[in-house]
């Protein structure tokens, strides 16, 4: 089974691991909501994290920067249903940010890495 | 690459005598290695940095002259016909000299490894080029 977002293959021209971020409750020191003294407070719930860590390839140099255009694209936009590897689902996802490595690897092949963080925003 | 006996050796212009051997070795700096989500096994592996490293052994007389680490030339051996069942073989590759050892006392005397580090001309082209003569 492939991985998607939004119904589209984004990471499978190469590696890539799906990890979920810190869940719970956000909790703020109280002195920064007017309150005094030490102790937290709750706000609510934290926006659950979704970051696909892996490596874009292609054949050549524009075959490597269609799979990266692909993804960057995605950045920003509405939000939509991540599927990862093993078929679990994550509703509602926005990507929010996409970053890359500081380097695009040539060898063999074309690739790079690559972190891109989804968000279920509130 | 193992090369015995090059008919005739040079680098930077300079003739080596007595090159009796000249290994070609290459090795990963980096490898990229990666795993799935689908189990233990690795998924993706390539080799985007890597070096060759020459070598090159000769039986010296008595020789104040040897390269220098950091200089850089051209090496070229031609390599014989019983080697490459053809008329003639020409490897050349610019490269940079990284170290220079001695080994002395052996029956033939004393023997000189020269170490170099071939240097391609535009990163994606292989630094060692064979072409008949």
């Amino acid at each position: 089974m492939g991985s998607s977002y939004k119904g589209i293959d984004l990471f499978g021209s190469g590696p890539h691991r799906f990890s979920v971020l810190r869940e719970g409750e956000l909790v703020v020191a109280a002195y920064l909501l007017g309150g005094s003294g030490a102790g937290g407070q709750v706000v609510g719930k934290l926006d659950v994290q979704v970051v696909v860590r892996g490596r874009l390839v292609g054949r050549d140099d524009a075959a490597a920067w269609s799979v990266r255009d692909a993804l960057s694209a995605q950045a920003g936009s509405d939000a939509g249903t991540l599927i990862d590897l093993r078929g679990h689902r994550w509703e509602g996802m926005t990507l929010v940010s996409v970053e890359w490595a500081d380097r695009v690897d040539r060898g063999r092949v074309v690739s790079v890495e690559y972190a891109a963080t989804f968000r279920r925003l509130a | 690459m193992l090369v015995l006996s090059p008919t005739t050796v040079s680098f930077g212009g300079e003739r080596w005598e007595q090159v009796t051997q000249i290994a070609i070795d290459r090795e990963a700096v980096r490898e990229v290695t990666a795993w799935s989500d689908l189990g233990p096994h690795v998924v993706f592996a390539d080799v985007p940095e890597q070096r060759v490293k020459i070598k090159v052994v000769m039986d010296v007389p008595s020789d104040a002259n040897s390269p220098v680490p950091g200089r850089m030339g051209t090496l070229m051996a031609r390599l014989s016909p019983s080697l490459t069942h053809a008329s003639g073989v020409m490897l050349s590759a610019r490269a940079v000299v990284v170290g220079v050892t001695h080994e002395i006392g052996g029956r033939k005397g004393a023997s000189r490894t020269v170490e170099l580090i071939a240097v391609s001309a535009d990163g994606a082209s292989d630094p060692i080029v064979f072409s008949r003569v």
